[in-house]
């Protein structure tokens, strides 16, 4: 448990003092910014073009953010040896995987946090709403986010960090499209193929059914009880793939 | 030195050929009404996450090709697939919808505004808007016989929903009174006089004052129905007014 802590300071510590991190962020500010900008020739839509773009922003920020900071941070500790160094200790591998995956969700949380109140902030004092909405939209797309960094982590312990990068995304756009996919695949009543996309249905997360960015606009009402049950979801999903990524690390030899 | 200078020359040059090149572009892209709008349905099938979103850059590039072309070549052929596709992508999206309507009235297509505006309401039946709108067209662009009445049905229904302002019933009233539909007409005075404030009041009375006979028999069994849907009090107010100059 111990070594665990010091993992997830050390990696927050780490990842939120990344430079590349704080230009990603400014740039997502900047974007929701750029909603202003839009809602001044939506005649009158300020708020609601704010809200939506602004969410987009957030969303697509912080999927940036998840993939590209999660798929290098197993791999900066190899590169520099460190890994050596911890693994000397009694340190489990399980326990630097949960440590690296919880340590980067604190990071994610302070990043979206930011991203959230200054979109509340403006949504605000530009249309004069106080949308609880908008905070609940960006906690749900932190909810998708963890499964994302959770996918990556795992790509990141059985290949390079590019290409678990670039799956980390693969596997966030396929999480907005499984549900669909299912429903066309049934369409062309071809068992195997169906059976197919049931596999890969149930094995990437289900982005799609726990998205409330619609709710913030008016489009959608919500439960709270839905709302837990989609975090429970996504948080039995990262359980499942840290879980895999731990049993594929451990088989790794440094 | 030489080939210092030579450098800056070469890059100078690269840099006015650069500006030279986008200066030389056309301002902007010639007026070319978009004849392909893509589907709602792909969108919802293979971006439900994002469907408001893209629905938003769909109603900006709505009210953008509205403008450019309706002081320009009047030709405004793809607005009604543009306006269902941002209203199916973001079906409680009311401006969309009006927006929509009133372009579509430009574009000489009053016809797919009403439907528009019709979809809306299934849509949002809760927004008094839509109706109120519905019976506002049909009243200022139908020709038919009864579109009084028709567009009194709309003003009805608005003035039943919550929140709706007071005017649409003493509309309804007056559309209800031209279309020949007195008994309802009266119905509908009684209901604004019986909610209403001073001035709903003084307008309910004139426009009973219009449809009611003016024998005082004809009258007080005109008016005998708002016994039954009116409070007592409002009601024996309303006749007083409505009996003042009669004899007792």
């Amino acid at each position: 448990m111990k070594q665990l802590l010091a993992i997830t300071i050390n990696t927050f510590k780490e990842t939120i003092r990344d430079r590349v991190l704080a230009v990603i962020v400014v740039f997502a500010l900047l974007m929701i910014a750029g909603g202003l900008w839009l809602g001044s020739i939506s005649l009158g839509e300020q708020g609601r073009m704010i809200k939506d773009f602004g969410l987009v922003a957030v969303s697509g920020f912080g999927l940036i953010v998840a993939v590209f900071v999660a798929a290098s941070l197993v791999h900066k500790e190899v590169e520099k040896r460190t890994v050596f160094v911890l693994f000397s200790k009694p340190v489990s591998r399980a326990a630097f995987i949960a440590g690296k995956f919880i340590g980067l969700c604190g990071t994610m949380a302070v990043v979206l946090a930011g991203m959230g109140l200054f979109l509340f902030a403006l949504v605000w004092i530009v249309a004069g709403e106080a949308s609880g909405m908008v905070l609940l939209a960006v906690l749900m797309i932190y909810v998708q986010l963890l499964a994302v960094v959770a996918v990556t982590i795992f790509f990141s312990t059985m290949g390079s960090a590019i290409l678990a990068a670039v799956l980390g995304i693969c596997v966030f756009v396929a999480g907005q499209l499984s549900h669909n996919v299912l429903a066309l695949t049934r369409l062309g009543k071809n068992p195997l193929t169906e059976a197919l996309s049931w596999v890969v249905y149930v094995i990437v997360p289900n982005f799609s059914a726990v998205d409330v960015k619609a709710g913030a606009v008016g489009e959608q009402t919500l439960a709270w009880g839905q709302i837990g049950l989609w975090t429970a979801y996504i948080l039995a999903y990262v359980v499942v793939v840290l879980a895999l990524a731990a049993l594929v690390f451990r088989r790794k030899e440094f | 030195m030489l080939r210092r200078v030579v450098a800056i020359v070469v890059v100078v040059a690269c840099a006015a050929g650069v500006v030279a090149f986008q200066v030389s572009r056309p301002a902007r892209a010639p007026a070319n009404p978009r004849v392909f709008v893509p589907s709602p349905r792909f969108f919802l099938d293979f971006s439900p996450s994002f469907r408001t979103s893209i629905a938003d850059v769909y109603y900006l590039y709505m009210v953008q090709y509205y403008g450019e072309h309706v002081t320009g070549d009047g030709k405004l052929d793809s607005l009604p697939a543009m306006v269902r596709l941002v209203t199916e992508l973001s079906p409680h999206f009311t401006r969309a919808y009006l927006f929509g309507a009133f372009a579509l009235m430009d574009a000489q297509q009053p016809g797919v505004s009403y439907e528009i505006l019709k979809h809306g309401f299934e849509a949002n039946p809760g927004n008094w808007r839509f109706p109120a709108y519905l019976g506002f067209f049909v009243y200022a662009f139908a020709s038919n016989k009864d579109k009084d009445r028709i567009a009194a049905d709309w003003y009805t229904k608005a003035a039943a929903i919550p929140e709706s302002p007071a005017y649409l019933q003493r509309l309804a009233a007056v559309l209800l009174g031209k279309g020949g539909e007195t008994g309802k007409a009266i119905q509908m005075w009684g209901q604004v006089y019986a909610a209403g404030d001073k001035f709903s009041r003084e307008k309910a009375v004139a426009g009973l004052e219009r449809i009611l006979p003016t024998s005082k028999q004809a009258r007080m069994k005109a008016v005998a129905p708002l016994y039954d849907t009116m409070p007592r009090q409002e009601f024996e107010a309303l006749t007083a007014e409505l009996f003042k100059g009669y004899a007792p």
